[in-house]
């Protein structure tokens, strides 16, 4: 018997029922997101403490160095060239610069952080009014002519504010998704051994592939509320920028979602009841959150475990999120790897999936 | 006509039990069947290697004269109702039919027809749009079998379709299932009910994964060596009951009243030209006293 649509449609007419009159299951889809989003939000927003300075030393003005040196909000790194440190407020990695060059002081403020960009330029401003003071008591004839050599000259550029969320955010919402799809769809396929429907859909014209496609389906709705609502969230109450496509990035969000359908399903042939489910999450929900990059860079998770990193899903969908909210990418600048990826593990999945369904039986 | 299913020396084995153990059964079409026997004889694995739930270890087994290894083919053509109901109690009674509807492509007028007629006899006409979870176990049951035979299926596999309902019911069930069957349709039922076997047309008696007996009421009863008897209330009891014998008839008298012990119902009337009664009464044999013979001569 080949697929029939219908079918696969019959079923998904009946997941949406069925979730549908779960309020509580639909709370949780819709208003778990905007608690955790507000918790992580408030959580990372940390504003002041740790502003990310590059200095550049070119030298001659080491007393406004040390006073920058010893500002306590401040982590400083040091660079090479006022383009290094362009490129990596640019990239948002810092709040801004400090150039030194003999000839003048040359200070880079993040436009887009106007709070950080002041406490910078005060630390700066504070800075120099402490190294005329010095230059001043050493050699006072000189004085008119240094403090012209240490005019300051400040430049703004556009990178965004780093807030912890703006990275953070697009990964959640992948999280999100994956997390409660992945519970939602084991506990359902749990109920399918429980109730009898299963043993009865093996007994009838439904086969296996219908049957999951048509969860596939039906749960993807509830997807789409569930991102949106998120995305929502994300970028109306935190301010995470979308330059890309919502469209594209809730495509991204349904793939994975679709991914963590056919691995809950999976996974259900391995728990005897809704309890065992919840058993699942660290053992699968865990590892995600630690090694697919929602926190701290991929390149900082060690060497020997990263390969392990790059089979997570949740690694190409937080790649892929924030590149489309962040950079503004489209589908064909995330289709490789990320997209790809993320389709390669539904497709495994969802073999596995369905051969699992039959030996269950068996 | 071809047996609806025909086993020939069926085994299954979980591990080194043998819950069938060469099975040999003909279940004929358009019939009631009554599979009966203890728990653990082997009756819910023998209708789930029916349905290719379970694979054969061992025999051979035809479905609706199909292969049973391709009995996947035929799905729409069976109704197999498990002891587990099989419903979702997050919908309502109608949405539990009009999914089950769905799988099979039945849609439009035909479902509603359908879903109409199968609620009435069951009973349920009144709560379609109850939750199925807020039915009472009874209730439960019968929205069960009710969607069970949506599809109209060639044949039937009920499991214990009648635990928790009520004697009246119960009757309704029986009359549909024997409408089906004059349809030509075939219903096989496990049951541990005796009363329930004695509405079969033929029944199967398991015991150790094998047909211990099996035939129709009547041939279950003598080959447990159980007859129906003739109690005659007689003038000269003890000169009829030696006049019954020369004649050939087990007869013998008790508290002044003959007891003849009939080989068929047929002989009555060859009795009654022999002697005249007063009065009489016929007493048949139950099944339970059968099957209790039956498996204490295990």
């Amino acid at each position: 018997m080949s697929p029939s649509p219908t079918r696969a449609g019959v079923v998904a007419l009946r997941v949406i029922r069925q979730l549908k009159r779960d309020r509580r299951t639909i709370g949780l889809i819709v208003f778990a997101p905007i608690v955790l989003m507000v918790l992580f939000g408030y959580a990372l927003s940390g504003d002041m403490s740790g502003v990310a300075l590059g200095l550049v030393d070119g030298g001659g003005h080491d007393a406004l160095r040390d006073h920058i040196e010893s500002v306590k909000d401040f982590n400083i790194l040091h660079l090479g060239s006022e383009s290094d440190a362009e490129k990596l407020i640019g990239e948002g990695r810092l709040d801004g610069a400090v150039v030194l060059l003999p000839d003048g002081v040359r200070v880079l403020l993040d436009a887009s952080s106007l709070q950080i960009a002041g406490a910078i330029a005060a630390a700066v401003q504070a800075g120099a009014v402490a190294e005329s003071a010095v230059k001043q008591t050493a050699a006072p004839q000189q004085g008119a002519e240094s403090s012209a050599k240490s005019q300051i000259v400040t430049r703004y550029i556009f990178g965004y504010d780093l807030e912890m969320m703006d990275t953070v955010g697009p990964a959640i919402l992948g999280l999100v998704v994956f997390f409660f799809t992945f519970i939602n769809a084991a506990i359902a396929f749990i109920r399918e051994r429980s109730q009898g429907t299963l043993e009865k859909f093996m007994v009838s014209p439904l086969s296996r592939v219908e049957m999951i496609s048509g969860y596939v389906l039906g749960f993807s709705l509830f997807t789409v509320l569930q991102s949106a609502t998120t995305l929502f969230v994300v970028t109306s109450g935190f301010g995470v920028p979308l330059h890309g496509s919502s469209l594209t990035a809730l495509l991204v969000v349904l793939i994975l979602g679709a991914g963590a359908l056919v691995l809950g399903c999976f996974f259900s042939n391995f728990a005897r009841s809704e309890f065992q489910v919840v058993q699942f999450i660290p053992l699968i929900i865990t590892p995600q959150i630690v090694l697919c990059g929602i926190w701290w860079p991929l390149q900082s998770v060690p060497e020997i475990i990263r390969p392990f990193s790059y089979m997570l899903p949740l690694t190409y969908a937080a790649h892929a999120l924030r590149a489309v909210m962040l950079k503004g990418a489209g589908i064909g600048d995330i289709l490789y790897p990320d997209l790809l990826a993320l389709g390669l593990f539904f497709l495994i999945f969802f073999a596995l999936a369905t051969m699992m369904l039959r030996r269950d039986v068996d | 006509m071809h047996p609806a299913i025909s086993a020939r020396g069926v085994v299954k084995s979980f591990g080194r039990q043998r819950v069938l153990d060469g099975l040999t059964v003909d279940i004929p079409s358009g019939v009631t069947y009554c599979l009966l026997g203890s728990n653990g004889s082997g009756k819910t694995t023998f209708i789930r290697t029916v349905v290719r739930l379970l694979h054969l270890d061992g025999g051979e087994m035809n479905v609706l004269d199909t292969p049973v290894s391709e009995v996947d083919g035929i799905y729409s053509k069976i109704g197999y109702m498990t002891q587990h109901k099989a419903l979702y109690p997050d919908l309502t009674v109608e949405e539990n039919m009009q999914f089950y509807a769905g799988l099979y492509g039945i849609g439009g007028q035909r479902r509603e027809k359908k879903i109409g007629e199968l609620l009435a006899m069951v009973d349920l006409s009144g709560h379609r749009s109850r939750l199925a979870g807020a039915l009472s176990g009874g209730m439960y049951q019968r929205l069960s079998l009710a969607c069970t035979l949506i599809h109209e299926p060639e044949l039937l596999l009920l499991d214990e379709p009648t635990v928790g309902v009520d004697p009246r019911l119960r009757q309704t069930f029986w009359e549909y299932f024997g409408r089906l069957t004059e349809e030509g349709k075939t219903v096989l039922i496990t049951t541990h009910l005796m009363d329930e076997a004695e509405k079969c047309q033929r029944m199967g008696y398991m015991r150790a994964g094998r047909m211990a007996a099996e035939g129709s009421p009547e041939e279950i009863l003598r080959l447990a060596g159980l007859l129906p008897r003739l109690m005659l209330w007689l003038a000269q009891p003890d000169s009829d009951a030696a006049l019954l014998r020369r004649e050939g008839y087990e007869a013998e008298v008790s508290g002044g009243i003959v007891i003849v012990r009939l080989e068929s119902h047929a002989r009555i009337k060859e009795i009654l030209a022999l002697v005249s009664p007063l009065d009489m009464r016929l007493a048949e044999p139950r099944l339970e006293e059968a099957f209790l013979l039956l498996s204490e001569g295990a």
